[in-house]
């Protein structure tokens, strides 16, 4: 049992590589280096519709509306979603995601005062929202976790669930009208999401009877 | 064995680079994924924001929404029809965006609004949807839902106010 768990908890290198070029390529810190540095950014590589001949407009046209614009406007979302879960999907495979669990482990327990048990379901709870909601609930019924903990785990799920997939999904479409580069307000909704859980854990500390 | 080294294990088997898979095959299986995604939930999400907005508009309740909320909406700097992103971000936060796009297009919202409301379309996302799929699942006693509610509300606003503050 030493000797799986000590397997399960090693990372590979290339899983601290593919995290730090994940977080380079969606902080969108290479946009604007120039020269091929931008193929390390995630709006370069997402690119842009070509104009149709003679317009001003992309394939979804201008002033349409109803459930005909929305269609064409979702459907101009696609290639952002498939690409950035193309992207996910490697950093998974190399172990990009063991690599953050291993560097998170140690500072649960300071930041959110829970136990860093809840790593694993922590990472996935920041892509899937029902992966995270699974295993924090396995986490409880095996009693790794107490009452008040599953309380302060959930305030940092609820709040902005499955933020890192939901963002990238739909969030996509917005990108490229916001003035500020898309890590900013991810920055802000994961600091909120800290946030929101150290409220629940006061909450807790002054309100909850602690059941084991 | 106990839950957590299962877990553990579970997860290196899925991370481990053991198959044949090139870097392009794994891409593939994850843009595929996103195709579903696409299909499945973007698609008929946005579809039915672009929908309610319609009705919204044509019937004029859009105009009056803005008009009663303009001076809520405006401590965080936005138009009164943001309201709608917000109220759309608790159904669901496709359909959010979808809001925020059609605002966006018909010249109501701009790109600094855009980047105000981004992380409240988050932080209140499918709060609906959440409390059975999240809470529920993860077995949060009921009593306790209105102040996890509450912390989203309160996250989201103080979220909007940081925005504010740094979008240009």
């Amino acid at each position: 049992m030493e000797d799986l768990k000590k397997k399960a908890l090693k990372v590979p290198v290339s899983g601290y590589i593919a995290l730090a070029v994940a977080l380079v390529i969606f902080s969108g810190l290479m946009a604007n280096v120039g020269g091929g540095w931008t193929m390390f950014d995630f709006d370069t590589l997402n690119g842009k519709f070509g104009l149709m001949k003679t317009a001003k407009a992309s394939f979804m046209g201008q002033g349409g509306v109803g459930a005909r614009d929305g269609f064409l406007f979702a459907l101009s979302l696609a290639p952002g979603v498939m690409l950035a879960l193309g992207l996910m999907e490697i950093v998974e495979h190399y172990g990009g995601l063991k690599a953050a669990q291993r560097l998170l482990t140690p500072i649960l327990r300071p930041i959110l005062g829970i136990p860093g048990i809840c790593c694993v379901a922590l990472v996935s709870s920041l892509q899937s929202t029902d992966a995270g909601a699974g295993m924090t609930k396995a986490l409880r019924e095996n009693k790794d976790i107490t009452g008040n903990e599953l309380l302060i785990f959930s305030a940092f799920q609820f709040t902005a669930g499955g933020i890192i997939g939901n963002y990238l999904a739909s969030g996509s479409a917005l990108f490229s009208y916001m003035t500020v580069p898309i890590s900013v307000p991810l920055a802000v909704m994961l600091v909120m999401k800290l946030f929101g859980a150290n409220m629940m854990r006061l909450y807790c500390k002054m309100f909850v009877q602690e059941e084991k | 064995m106990s839950q957590e080294v299962n877990q553990q294990v579970a997860a290196a088997e899925k991370t481990m680079p053991a198959s044949n898979d090139t870097i392009m095959d794994v891409f593939v299986t994850g843009a595929r994924k996103g195709w579903k995604v696409a299909i499945d939930n973007i698609i008929p999400n946005v579809l039915m924001a672009y929908v309610c907005i319609r009705i919204l508009n044509v019937t004029g309740v859009l105009a009056w929404f803005g008009k009663v909320f303009a001076p809520v909406m405006a401590i965080w700097g936005l138009p009164g029809e943001a309201i709608m992103v917000i109220l759309g971000a608790l159904m669901s936060m496709g359909g959010a965006v979808g809001v925020a796009m059609s605002l966006f297009n018909d010249g109501t919202l701009n790109g600094t609004h855009i980047s105000i409301v981004m992380p409240a379309i988050y932080l209140l996302g499918s709060k609906i949807q959440y409390l059975g799929r999240l809470l529920g699942t993860a077995g949060v006693p009921g009593k306790h839902f209105p102040v996890l509610l509450g912390i989203s509300f309160v996250n989201a606003a103080i979220a909007m106010f940081v925005m504010k503050l740094i979008a240009p």
